[in-house]
């Protein structure tokens, strides 16, 4: 197993270069004027007339691709991954402050979303087609079909215009200049490890308000899709020659269902599980701007409105790193729970 | 045999609720299963022996029912047991092999782990003395290096290995009675011998009794002392071996004995069962046989013929006993004749 994650991690540079080598391609299909657009800070630097001819040759954009494009890498290499117009600073830079929001909100969605939708799947296969399996069945197909922005204003509307309970934001205002103080040290970018690390219940328990609606909107959505899956598997499962098997040797019915039903039935889950971390991790741009948070999804979205092409080529780096450790961690995941699968 | 029956089924009616219908897979069977021998039981594929073992340990899916009949085992009334103190009998008291030792065992569980649990489950020992045990067993069945096999998985076994070790399990508590159903169709003609043989010698060593499910009659012949033989759902004969291969009185039996090739038969099988099985949603009415009977008349097609007793210990549902016995006369002397 290790020997397998090892070779799979060497893999990995030879996969970026081929990520980064298509985006790279179709940013320097754009041409050097475009490109060049995105070193000038002022309308100043154009106003000599051969200054854009100058500029073009002084940043090296009518160079052949290949050299442009392992100029480019080095930089990256470096922690040079150009300037941001979206994050007005360097592109690694406002990902790194943005992403961490995002990882958190991740972090906190996964939790509720894997549990609850594994215990309602299991409930429903069990209860197959009695009351409990219906109303389930319908929680999720409301789910299934309401758009994530319809049903995030609707809990905005609800819980924050009528009732207070839950703001839309990261953290409340006099925390947010708590924040900035010097005392505080910033260590994760995550507001609630952050809070932790400083000592700071209040501030913890404020970011958690702050996103409980967020959570509920993204986990809504992903509940949906993993309790049908989860139920399905289960139904499947339960039909199988070896649960039998396992009630015909006594095995009380609880542990036929938490044991020898679950395991097998967990391995398609493992899929839509891990392309839910992939999918919550790229943040989301209806979440982020209905609850007025700072996250990739907003930064990248920006960064497309405003051809910001460092920026997109950064997120495309970034993300593909992200897809190609997660569906590591899925195919890990799986060897883990399913003995058939050797991985080599 | 004047010993008291481990197991007694009377007149036992298992019905599913299917979205087609009322199945009536078991209607009206009764047999007993005495301490330390092997019964029998044989028919074509969809007459009901799963389901009448399954019956009898209580482990049909929710859409099946008991709809009457009675199951006597040890004295108690299985039907009337509490549940939880029916778990403590399964695996315990009463086993089951399958016929399919691939899906019969859990894919992500190792073998040692399954056998183990059995033991945990019914047994005061540590779970190092299981694991002592999953392996003494193991090496009972004849799997080779037990220490190494008690730690693989059942992908990683050989077909008959897998079944070996579904052995294992269903008799690491040493249960009374032990349901095999078709434990070696799914296996290799030499490998169906050796296990057919296993289970004998453990017979011998722990005493237990078996209902041998089949609808192989070579199974049949080399280890049940008395055959039940069902068509659809229900009994039609039922006597020891020997004189079920040696005097068939049911056209059914008499049919399934003729359908083996014998070696030195040089001519043709005299006697075919024609047509196929009723389906189960809706059996003619009177002798479920008559479809495919070649005597049937009159009260066959209205009245369902009583098992009755033919013989001492031989018992018989046909109304046409007599015309069977000129048949096979009549055929034997064509076929002296034509010598
Ligand atoms: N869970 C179930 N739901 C509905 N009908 C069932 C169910 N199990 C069995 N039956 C029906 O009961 C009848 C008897 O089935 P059973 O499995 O006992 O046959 P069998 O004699 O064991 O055949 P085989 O040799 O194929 O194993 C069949 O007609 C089958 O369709
Ligand atoms: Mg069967």
């Amino acid at each position: 197993m290790t020997a397998y994650i090892i070779r799979r991690l060497l893999l990995l540079p030879i996969i970026i270069i081929g990520v980064t080598l298509i985006i790279f391609s179709m940013v320097w299909s754009l041409g050097p004027d475009r490109l060049l657009a995105s070193y000038i800070k002022s309308p100043e630097a154009l106003k000599t007339p051969d200054a854009e001819e100058r500029l073009i040759r002084k940043y090296g954009l009518d160079d052949p691709m290949p050299v442009q494009y392992f100029k480019w890498l080095g930089n990256v290499v470096k922690g040079d991954w150009g300037y941001s117009m979206v994050g007005k600073d360097g592109v690694l830079q406002s990902i790194l402050q943005r992403f961490p929001y995002t990882l958190e909100l991740a972090i906190y969605a996964f939790i509720p979303i894997i549990i609850v939708a594994i215990w309602l799947g299991v409930i429903s296969a069990v209860k197959h087609n009695q009351f409990a399996d219906q109303f389930i069945r319908v929680f999720a197909l409301i789910g299934w079909s309401l758009p994530d922005f319809v049903f995030g204003l609707l809990l905005l509307w609800i819980f924050y215009s009528k009732l207070g309970w839950f703001p839309p934001g990261m953290v409340s205002t006099q925390f947010d200049l708590a924040m900035r103080e010097s005392s505080w040290h910033t260590v994760t970018h995550m507001i609630t490890f952050d809070a932790l690390i400083n000592g700071r219940l209040d501030i913890f328990v404020d970011a958690l308000r702050h996103m409980a609606l967020p959570i509920l909107t993204l986990a809504y959505l992903w509940w949906a899709y993993l309790l049908r899956i989860t139920r399905s598997s289960m139904l499947e499962v339960l039909r199988k020659d070896y649960i039998r098997t396992a009630r015909a040797k006594g095995v009380p019915e609880r542990i036929v269902i938490k044991k020898h039903a679950k395991k097998n039935a967990m391995i398609p889950v493992l899929t839509v599980a891990g392309a839910s971390v992939i999918g919550l991790l790229g943040g989301t741009v209806f979440v982020e701007t209905i609850f007025s948070r700072t996250g990739m999804g907003r930064f990248l979205a920006d960064a497309a409105s405003l051809l910001d092409y460092w920026s997109i080529i950064g997120g495309a780096l970034f993300y593909s790193f992200i897809l190609i450790i997660g569906n590591l961690i899925i195919d890990v995941s799986y060897a883990l729970v399913d003995p058939r699968i050797r991985l080599n | 045999m004047d010993k008291k029956p481990l197991l007694k089924v009377q007149d036992l009616k298992t019905y599913f609720h299917t979205d087609d219908g009322l199945v009536k897979a078991v209607d009206g069977v009764s047999f007993e299963v005495y301490p330390g021998e092997t019964l029998g039981i044989v028919g074509e594929s969809g007459c009901g022996k799963s389901v009448t073992s399954l019956s009898v340990m209580r482990l049909l899916d929710e859409k099946g029912e008991i709809a009457g009949g009675s199951i006597t085992f040890n004295g108690e009334d299985v039907l009337a047991i509490p549940e939880e103190k029916m778990m403590k009998i399964r695996g315990n008291d009463m086993a089951m092999i399958f016929q399919e030792p691939m899906t019969a065992l859990n894919p992500v569980f190792t073998i040692g782990y399954q056998i183990i649990e059995a033991i945990l489950l019914h047994q005061k020992v540590s779970s190092e003395e299981a694991r002592a045990m999953a392996i003494d067993m193991l090496r009972k069945v004849g799997i080779p290096e037990p220490e190494k096999r008690v730690d693989e998985y059942p992908h990683e076994l050989s077909g008959g290995m897998r079944q070996r070790a579904m052995i294992a399990m269903s008799l690491s508590c040493n249960p009374k009675i032990l349901f095999a159903d078709e434990p070696t169709t799914a296996l290799d003609v030499t490998i169906q011998a050796q296990i057919l043989e296993l289970m004998l010698s453990l017979q011998k060593e722990y005493g237990m009794s078996i209902v041998m499910i089949t609808h192989d009659l070579g199974v049949i012949a080399e280890l049940a002392e008395r055959v039940a033989v069902m068509y659809a759902g229900r009994i039609v004969e039922y006597a020891d071996v020997v004189t079920l291969f040696k005097k068939p009185k049911h056209p059914y039996t008499w049919g399934l004995m003729n359908a083996i090739p014998k070696i030195d038969d040089e001519k043709e099988i005299l006697y075919n069962i024609k047509g196929v099985v009723p389906d189960p949603l809706s059996f003619p009415e009177g002798c479920r046989f008559n479809t495919r009977c070649p005597l049937a008349k009159d009260k066959c097609f209205t009245d369902v013929p009583p098992l009755e007793e033919f013989e001492k210990d031989h018992f018989v549902a046909c109304f046409r006993i007599n015309e069977l016995e000129e048949m096979i006369k009549s055929e034997r002397e064509g076929e002296l004749s034509a010598k």
